[in-house]
Protein backbone atom coordinates (compact mmCIF):
# COMPACT_ATOMS: atom_id res chain seq x y z
CA UNK A 1 0.00 0.00 0.00
CA UNK A 2 2.79 2.14 0.85
CA UNK A 3 4.64 1.78 -2.14
CA UNK A 4 1.06 1.65 -4.32
CA UNK A 5 0.62 5.44 -2.77
CA UNK A 6 4.45 6.34 -3.27
CA UNK A 7 3.96 5.69 -6.69
CA UNK A 8 0.77 7.68 -7.53
CA UNK A 9 2.08 10.34 -5.33
CA UNK A 10 5.20 10.82 -6.51
CA UNK A 11 6.23 8.98 -10.26
CA UNK A 12 2.59 9.83 -11.63
CA UNK A 13 2.15 13.21 -10.05
CA UNK A 14 6.01 14.43 -11.14
CA UNK A 15 4.65 13.44 -14.73
CA UNK A 16 1.71 16.05 -14.42
CA UNK A 17 3.46 18.94 -12.66
CA UNK A 18 6.46 17.95 -15.64
CA UNK A 19 3.22 19.12 -18.26
CA UNK A 20 1.71 21.29 -16.52
CA UNK A 21 4.31 23.66 -18.43
CA UNK A 22 5.18 23.99 -22.14
CA UNK A 23 7.09 21.01 -23.86
CA UNK A 24 10.70 20.73 -23.37
CA UNK A 25 13.02 21.87 -26.65
CA UNK A 26 14.42 18.68 -28.69
CA UNK A 27 18.42 18.77 -28.17
CA UNK A 28 19.62 19.96 -31.33
CA UNK A 29 22.97 18.43 -32.28
CA UNK A 30 25.97 19.71 -31.50
CA UNK A 31 24.64 22.44 -30.66
CA UNK A 32 22.86 21.87 -27.03
CA UNK A 33 25.96 19.34 -26.51
CA UNK A 34 28.55 21.59 -23.93
CA UNK A 35 30.43 19.59 -21.94
CA UNK A 36 28.84 19.27 -17.95
CA UNK A 37 29.53 22.17 -15.90
CA UNK A 38 31.34 20.36 -13.43
CA UNK A 39 33.54 18.47 -16.73
CA UNK A 40 36.90 17.80 -15.02
CA UNK A 41 35.60 17.75 -11.38
CA UNK A 42 36.29 14.19 -9.80
CA UNK A 43 33.58 11.54 -10.75
CA UNK A 44 33.95 7.98 -11.09
CA UNK A 45 34.21 7.01 -14.58
CA UNK A 46 30.88 4.90 -14.51
CA UNK A 47 28.89 7.64 -12.53
CA UNK A 48 27.88 7.61 -8.67
CA UNK A 49 25.05 8.22 -6.83
CA UNK A 50 23.60 10.27 -3.69
CA UNK A 51 23.87 9.91 -0.16
CA UNK A 52 20.09 9.65 1.74
CA UNK A 53 18.51 9.22 4.61
CA UNK B 1 23.79 7.50 26.79
CA UNK B 2 21.73 4.75 25.38
CA UNK B 3 22.58 2.37 21.84
CA UNK B 4 19.75 3.86 20.22
CA UNK B 5 20.67 6.88 21.50
CA UNK B 6 23.81 7.29 20.13
CA UNK B 7 23.17 5.67 16.50
CA UNK B 8 20.29 8.03 16.47
CA UNK B 9 22.53 10.97 17.06
CA UNK B 10 24.98 9.69 14.44
CA UNK B 11 21.96 9.15 12.33
CA UNK B 12 20.66 12.57 12.06
CA UNK B 13 23.71 14.30 12.28
CA UNK B 14 24.47 12.26 8.44
CA UNK B 15 21.11 13.80 7.35
CA UNK B 16 22.40 17.07 8.35
CA UNK B 17 25.49 17.13 5.87
CA UNK B 18 23.28 15.41 3.30
CA UNK B 19 20.75 17.45 3.46
CA UNK B 20 23.14 20.50 3.71
CA UNK B 21 24.81 18.77 0.11
CA UNK B 22 21.19 18.49 -1.08
CA UNK B 23 20.87 22.53 -1.30
CA UNK B 24 24.05 22.64 -3.10
CA UNK B 25 22.77 20.03 -5.74
CA UNK B 26 19.84 22.03 -6.24
CA UNK B 27 20.88 25.52 -6.45
CA UNK B 28 23.15 24.19 -9.43
CA UNK B 29 21.06 22.15 -11.24
CA UNK B 30 18.42 24.69 -11.07
CA UNK B 31 20.90 27.07 -12.96
CA UNK B 32 21.61 24.30 -15.68
CA UNK B 33 17.93 23.12 -16.73
CA UNK B 34 17.22 26.81 -16.83
CA UNK B 35 19.98 27.06 -19.72
CA UNK B 36 18.10 24.24 -21.80
CA UNK B 37 14.62 24.20 -21.30
CA UNK B 38 13.20 27.68 -20.34
CA UNK B 39 9.59 26.30 -19.86
CA UNK B 40 10.34 24.11 -17.25
CA UNK B 41 8.80 24.32 -13.53
CA UNK B 42 11.80 22.25 -12.45
CA UNK B 43 14.28 24.83 -12.34
CA UNK B 44 11.80 26.75 -9.71
CA UNK B 45 11.39 24.09 -7.93
CA UNK B 46 14.98 23.14 -7.42
CA UNK B 47 15.44 26.74 -6.35
CA UNK B 48 12.82 26.70 -3.50
CA UNK B 49 13.88 22.73 -2.59
CA UNK B 50 17.61 24.58 -2.26
CA UNK B 51 15.79 26.69 0.28
CA UNK B 52 13.93 23.80 2.17
CA UNK B 53 17.21 22.02 2.35
CA UNK B 54 19.01 24.30 4.43
CA UNK B 55 16.39 24.37 6.75
CA UNK B 56 16.39 20.62 6.82
CA UNK B 57 20.09 21.06 7.85
CA UNK B 58 19.40 23.16 10.65
CA UNK B 59 16.34 21.29 11.90
CA UNK B 60 18.42 18.05 11.83
CA UNK B 61 21.54 18.94 12.92
CA UNK B 62 19.27 20.88 16.06
CA UNK B 63 17.83 17.22 16.91
CA UNK B 64 21.48 15.93 16.30
CA UNK B 65 23.02 18.13 19.20
CA UNK B 66 19.69 17.56 21.60
CA UNK B 67 20.58 13.98 21.30
CA UNK B 68 24.08 14.57 21.93
CA UNK B 69 25.66 14.75 18.64
CA UNK B 70 26.54 18.21 17.88
CA UNK B 71 26.96 18.90 14.08
CA UNK B 72 29.77 21.28 12.97
CA UNK B 73 29.03 22.14 9.67
CA UNK B 74 31.89 23.16 7.48
CA UNK B 75 31.79 24.41 3.36
CA UNK B 76 31.33 21.77 1.11
CA UNK B 77 32.38 21.03 -2.14
CA UNK B 78 29.94 19.20 -4.45
CA UNK B 79 31.60 16.17 -5.66
CA UNK B 80 30.72 15.29 -9.36
CA UNK B 81 28.66 12.32 -9.68
CA UNK B 82 28.08 12.16 -13.61
CA UNK B 83 30.17 9.67 -15.71
CA UNK B 84 32.73 12.38 -17.66
CA UNK B 85 31.69 11.13 -21.03
CA UNK B 86 28.13 12.95 -20.54
CA UNK B 87 27.45 16.30 -22.61
CA UNK B 88 25.99 19.06 -20.19
CA UNK B 89 21.84 18.01 -20.89
CA UNK B 90 22.64 14.26 -20.32
CA UNK B 91 24.92 15.06 -17.20
CA UNK B 92 22.16 17.09 -15.71
CA UNK B 93 19.46 14.39 -16.26
CA UNK B 94 21.73 11.51 -14.74
CA UNK B 95 22.22 13.94 -11.64
CA UNK B 96 18.77 14.66 -11.16
CA UNK B 97 17.50 11.04 -11.53
CA UNK B 98 20.16 10.20 -9.13
CA UNK B 99 19.10 12.56 -6.37
CA UNK B 100 15.49 13.55 -6.98
CA UNK B 101 14.23 9.82 -8.54
CA UNK B 102 15.98 7.41 -6.70
CA UNK B 103 17.54 9.49 -2.90
CA UNK B 104 14.35 11.92 -2.87
CA UNK B 105 11.74 8.91 -3.23
CA UNK B 106 13.79 6.64 -1.00
CA UNK B 107 13.95 9.60 1.53
CA UNK B 108 9.75 9.80 1.16
CA UNK B 109 9.26 6.04 1.48
CA UNK B 110 12.04 6.25 4.93
CA UNK B 111 9.71 9.09 6.31
CA UNK B 112 6.17 7.97 5.49
CA UNK B 113 7.08 4.49 7.16
CA UNK B 114 8.83 6.56 10.56
CA UNK B 115 5.54 8.76 10.59
CA UNK B 116 3.23 5.63 10.28
CA UNK B 117 4.80 4.97 13.76
CA UNK B 118 5.46 6.21 17.47
CA UNK B 119 8.11 8.75 17.40
CA UNK B 120 8.91 11.49 20.03
CA UNK B 121 7.24 14.77 19.83
CA UNK B 122 10.02 16.37 18.99
CA UNK B 123 11.49 13.97 16.67
CA UNK B 124 7.94 13.49 15.26
CA UNK B 125 7.78 17.97 14.41
CA UNK B 126 10.81 17.63 12.98
CA UNK B 127 9.62 14.06 10.11
CA UNK B 128 6.87 16.16 9.28
CA UNK B 129 8.17 19.49 8.67
CA UNK B 130 10.89 17.68 6.24
CA UNK B 131 8.24 15.08 4.61
CA UNK B 132 6.24 17.56 3.38
CA UNK B 133 9.07 19.31 1.10
CA UNK B 134 10.56 16.18 0.28
CA UNK B 135 7.23 15.07 -1.85
CA UNK B 136 7.99 18.21 -3.94
CA UNK B 137 11.87 17.13 -3.77
CA UNK B 138 11.36 13.75 -5.23
CA UNK B 139 8.51 14.54 -7.91
CA UNK B 140 10.65 17.14 -9.44
CA UNK B 141 12.95 14.74 -10.32
CA UNK B 142 9.92 12.58 -11.91
CA UNK B 143 8.76 15.97 -13.35
CA UNK B 144 12.05 16.10 -15.47
CA UNK B 145 12.65 12.94 -16.44
CA UNK B 146 9.03 12.97 -17.92
CA UNK B 147 9.62 16.13 -19.40
CA UNK B 148 13.29 14.75 -20.93
CA UNK B 149 11.97 11.79 -22.37
CA UNK B 150 9.41 13.49 -24.86
CA UNK B 151 12.10 15.84 -26.45
CA UNK B 152 15.30 13.83 -25.81
CA UNK B 153 16.97 10.27 -25.83
CA UNK B 154 16.48 9.17 -22.04
CA UNK B 155 17.32 4.77 -22.68
CA UNK B 156 20.90 5.63 -21.65
CA UNK B 157 20.43 5.91 -18.31
CA UNK B 158 19.81 2.13 -18.16
CA UNK B 159 22.95 0.96 -18.41
CA UNK B 160 23.75 3.75 -15.23
CA UNK B 161 21.43 3.12 -13.18
CA UNK B 162 23.42 0.50 -11.25
CA UNK B 163 26.42 3.47 -10.65
CA UNK B 164 24.01 5.53 -9.18
CA UNK B 165 22.54 2.70 -6.62
CA UNK B 166 25.94 1.56 -5.87
CA UNK B 167 26.69 5.12 -4.82
CA UNK B 168 23.32 5.46 -2.71
CA UNK B 169 23.42 2.39 -0.89
CA UNK B 170 24.85 2.02 2.55
CA UNK B 171 26.87 -1.25 2.38
CA UNK B 172 25.72 -2.00 5.98
CA UNK B 173 22.05 -2.41 5.05
CA UNK B 174 22.75 -5.46 2.87
CA UNK B 175 24.81 -6.81 5.60
CA UNK B 176 23.39 -8.40 8.92
CA UNK B 177 22.14 -6.48 11.06
CA UNK B 178 23.34 -4.84 14.35
CA UNK B 179 23.59 -7.55 17.32
CA UNK B 180 22.62 -5.14 20.09
CA UNK B 181 20.00 -3.36 18.35
CA UNK B 182 17.18 -0.93 19.91
CA UNK B 183 14.47 -1.33 17.01
CA UNK B 184 12.00 0.10 19.19
CA UNK B 185 14.42 3.18 20.61
CA UNK B 186 15.29 3.88 17.15
CA UNK B 187 11.71 4.28 15.76
CA UNK B 188 10.71 6.77 18.49
CA UNK B 189 14.13 8.82 17.69
CA UNK B 190 13.44 8.62 13.89
CA UNK B 191 15.33 6.05 12.77
CA UNK B 192 14.72 3.19 10.66
CA UNK B 193 15.72 -0.34 12.84
CA UNK B 194 18.22 -2.25 10.03
CA UNK B 195 15.50 -5.23 8.88
CA UNK B 196 12.87 -2.20 8.44
CA UNK B 197 14.82 -0.29 6.73
CA UNK B 198 16.20 -2.88 4.09
CA UNK B 199 12.45 -3.75 3.72
CA UNK B 200 11.78 -0.40 2.83
CA UNK B 201 14.53 0.71 0.96
CA UNK B 202 14.32 -2.74 -1.20
CA UNK B 203 10.52 -2.53 -1.61
CA UNK B 204 11.06 1.18 -3.08
CA UNK B 205 13.38 0.37 -5.28
CA UNK B 206 11.27 -2.64 -6.54
CA UNK B 207 7.81 -0.68 -6.84
CA UNK B 208 8.19 2.69 -7.33
CA UNK B 209 11.65 3.59 -9.10
CA UNK B 210 11.81 0.82 -11.31
CA UNK B 211 8.10 1.11 -12.12
CA UNK B 212 8.93 4.56 -12.41
CA UNK B 213 11.88 4.95 -14.48
CA UNK B 214 10.33 1.82 -16.98
CA UNK B 215 7.44 4.09 -17.47
CA UNK B 216 9.48 6.81 -18.94
CA UNK B 217 11.62 4.69 -21.32
CA UNK B 218 14.68 3.74 -19.00
CA UNK B 219 14.76 0.20 -18.80
CA UNK B 220 15.64 -1.29 -15.08
CA UNK B 221 16.83 -4.12 -15.54
CA UNK B 222 20.61 -3.67 -15.62
CA UNK B 223 19.55 -2.14 -12.05
CA UNK B 224 17.54 -5.00 -11.51
CA UNK B 225 20.42 -7.45 -12.28
CA UNK B 226 22.94 -5.43 -9.90
CA UNK B 227 20.28 -5.45 -7.27
CA UNK B 228 19.75 -9.30 -7.40
CA UNK B 229 23.75 -9.62 -7.41
CA UNK B 230 24.75 -6.97 -4.55
CA UNK B 231 21.57 -8.78 -2.45
CA UNK B 232 22.77 -12.05 -2.73
CA UNK B 233 26.46 -11.59 -2.19
CA UNK B 234 25.42 -10.97 1.15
Amino acid sequence: MLFKKLFQVLVLGGAVVGASAGCSQANAQDKGKKPAADAGATSAPSGGGVKGW
Amino acid sequence: MTSARRAAAEAWAFRARVEQEAALRFDRLAAVVAGFDAGSPVPAMMRRAADDERRHTDLCARLAASLGSPVRLEPVELPAIAPQSLDERRAALYEIVAACCITETESMATLTTLLAGESDPEVREVLHAISKDEVVHSRMGWAHLSRESTSAEVAFLGALVPGMLSGTIDEALLGPPPVDEDAEGLLQLGVLPHAKKREVFLGTLEQVVFPGLERFGVSPEPARQWLATAVGLR
